[in-house]
């Protein structure tokens, strides 16, 4: 069947899209690239004949046009919906890609993922008053300036923006600034509680 | 020191600063906790809670928390304790101590620098005056007139008069101090709630909310609940708070409210003093509230006739007594009261162990809690007895179940409290079985040896 190929791509793509990223396959390029070669190949010879004054083969050409024309759309979509997920996991992630996601990424693809960096780190370097605004952090608006927070694990002492130190023991409850919190609560050794009182 | 202003000598001190809280194990504590929470989340004041349950434990928090800490705040701790020496602490480091036990460290009283009391005057009459008990030294005198002795004799006869007298007159102070600190600390007793403190706090701050005061009845229920106060002084308390109960809960007098029905409503009523007897059944209610049992003394099967006859004099069937409060019909329900009331003189029961001024709380169509069966569920969470928990575990435990959002916890200290209450009446019916009561002269005592698993591990602060 003609654009099976690139149909596997674009399902093996829409499998992925909520997940981790697949590994890129690169096989399954290929090959639809060499049918579309195939394909473009048998076109040229049919056209040159027609003009030399064949008949009857245009029906032909026109199927095999839509199928070239089928696979670089599945191609594209492939290619495309990859780079948008690389995209979300900057704002993911940061700026370091894990080693696994990593190992996925086909190199043109490492290097699209340095060059939007690059662009965003350019970017957010601009807007903002001095020293531009990381856009990154706080996804979602934030309640309040101050949380408050209960220690899971004993982490040992702290120290907060204003120089206080702060000794996180398990169980105590404490008062702070949401800013400094918040890679804490993600590492999991604080619990943010929220109070609905 | 005594601070007469809260707000100018406590709050305006520490706006801006960092504050270390240490709180006691027990519900009035941990009320007056999350009203201080609540005051200073609303004016950013950063802090650090630190549960502690005895000396050694305050004195470690402090150790260990204390960086760059200038302000320290003690609820329910810290007020019968010499802070300034057991801690030795920086210069620069003060103390509010907003603490009910009595009395009072004479030391924390009259320093006025570094400890500030957040108490009411009325309850502090009786401190012994600060010349009774701090007198400036004639000692370098005496010690001066000691090195001298070894000097000629002359000397010595022209120094004795005067040093003799000295002595005299401090020997004589020394008694008369001994004595007065003697008669000062003979016995304990309890002040005015913590959380009632608190609670005026913010409203002179007009920063009170109708949670805040139901958080501050919870607070003075706790002490009446525990044997803490006497029933005129919880008097005294409840009429203060039903003044600040009937300004926050105004409803109109229309029939449609104004608020949603979610919000809390808290109305001030005579309770029964029976515990925790609408999440259980009237008969277990009145075989394990202390009042009742005492007097119907149903660990003899006397007593437990003497119980049925009661409930069937008052024309409650026992099927239905035996079963879940709510399950009962809605008539005898609302006539409980009432009939208690009209038989209770006969089996030897008082008004004063009937009925209880206090308060209950509703939001929503389901919850209806009343003060008293809060402050049990609450202290059996803290007193919880699962070995693989620590005690802190259990404060946050019990911190959680104040919030009115956890109702499944609630249920659970619910079951708790009544796994305690029904341990307890056990325990008590063994000993009076057993006849391990001994009597040594003015009191009674028994020694408990083998304890049900209920109460094991629990620091019960019940009075047998």
């Amino acid at each position: 069947m003609l654009a099976e190929k690139a149909l596997e791509l674009v399902r093996q793509q829409h499998r992925c899209i909520e997940g981790a990223l697949g590994p890129f396959n690169e096989d399954g390029i290929r090959q639809v690239l060499e049918e579309m070669r195939a394909l473009f190949e048998q076109n040229q010879r049919d056209t040159s004949a027609t003009v030399a004054g064949e008949a009857g083969l245009f029906s032909s050409i026109q199927l095999r046009h839509t199928a070239l024309e089928r696979n670089k759309r599945c191609v594209l979509a492939y290619l495309n919906s990859r780079l948008e997920h690389i995209g979300q996991m900057r704002w993911e992630f940061g700026s370091v890609l894990p080693a696994d996601v990593k190992y996925n990424l086909c190199e043109e693809e490492v290097q699209w993922f340095n060059n939007y960096n690059r662009m965003l780190a350019n970017y957010m370097r601009a807007i903002g008053d001095t020293g531009g605004l990381d856009l990154t952090q706080d996804m979602k608006p934030p309640k309040s300036l101050y949380i408050e927070v209960r220690c899971k694990v004993d982490h040992g002492e702290f120290e907060t923006q204003d120089g206080d130190i702060i000794v996180l023991k398990k169980n105590s409850q404490h008062f702070l600034l949401r800013s400094e919190c918040e890679h804490l609560i993600r590492q999991g050794i604080l619990e943010h509680i929220v109070n609905r009182m | 020191m005594l601070i007469k202003d809260l707000k100018r000598d406590f709050y305006d001190a520490i706006q801006h600063q960092r504050v270390l809280i240490l709180v006691a194990f027990d519900v009035d504590a941990l009320c007056a906790c999350r009203i201080l929470q609540y005051l200073l989340q609303c004016d950013h004041i950063l802090y650090t809670i630190v549960p502690v349950s005895g000396k050694e434990e305050l004195e470690k928090a402090f150790v260990d928390n204390s960086e760059g800490v200038q302000h320290v705040v003690m609820i329910n701790c810290g007020a019968t304790i010499d802070v300034v020496e057991l801690l030795q602490p920086d210069e620069t480091v003060t103390f509010y101590i907003c603490d009910s036990h009595r009395p009072v460290e004479v030391s924390n009283m009259y320093n006025a620098v570094q400890v500030k009391l957040l108490m009411k005057a009325d309850d502090l009459t009786d401190v012994p005056e600060f010349d009774e008990v701090f007198r400036e030294d004639d000692e370098s005198d005496e010690s001066g007139n000691e090195s001298e002795d070894s000097d000629g004799l002359s000397k010595r006869r022209k120094m004795t008069d005067e040093s003799i007298a000295r002595r005299q007159d401090r020997r004589k102070w020394e008694e008369n101090r001994n004595k007065v600190i003697f008669d000062y600390t003979k016995f304990s007793s309890y002040g005015t709630a913590a959380s009632l403190i608190m609670f005026e706090m913010v409203w002179k701050m007009s920063k009170d909310t109708n949670d805040l005061v139901w958080l501050a009845v919870i607070g003075v229920t706790d002490q009446f609940v525990h044997f803490k106060t006497p029933r005129d002084k919880y008097m005294e308390d409840v009429m203060a708070l039903q003044s600040h109960v009937s300004r926050h809960n105004h409803r109109g007098e229309e029939d449609e409210s104004l608020l949603s029905v979610n919000c809390l409503r808290i109305v001030f009523d005579e309770e029964l003093q029976l515990s925790l007897y609408r999440h259980w059944s009237l008969f277990d209610s009145l075989c394990h509230s202390i009042n009742t049992a005492c007097k119907f003394r149903v660990w003899t099967l006397k007593g437990q006739k003497r119980l049925h006859e009661f409930l069937a004099e008052m024309g409650m069937p026992l099927t239905q007594c035996k079963q879940q409060y709510t399950a009962m019909d809605s008539q005898l329900r609302t006539s409980v009261k009432t009939m208690m009331q009209e038989h209770m003189t006969k089996y030897g029961l008082t008004m004063q162990d009937i009925v209880l001024p206090s308060f209950w709380a509703q939001y929503g169509y389901k919850t209806k809690l009343c003060a008293s069966d809060v402050v049990l569920a609450c202290a059996a969470v803290l007193e919880g007895v699962d070995k693989n928990k620590s005690a802190t575990d259990y404060f946050l435990d019990a911190q959680d179940i104040l919030q009115r959002s956890n109702t499944g916890w609630l249920e659970k200290g619910v079951v708790l409290a009544k796994r305690q209450l029904t341990a307890l009446v056990n325990q008590v019916q063994t000993f009076l079985d057993m006849h391990q009561v001994i009597s040594a002269g003015p009191f009674l005592y028994v020694f408990v040896q083998e304890v049900c698993s209920a109460l094991l591990c629990s620091q019960s602060k019940v009075v047998f």
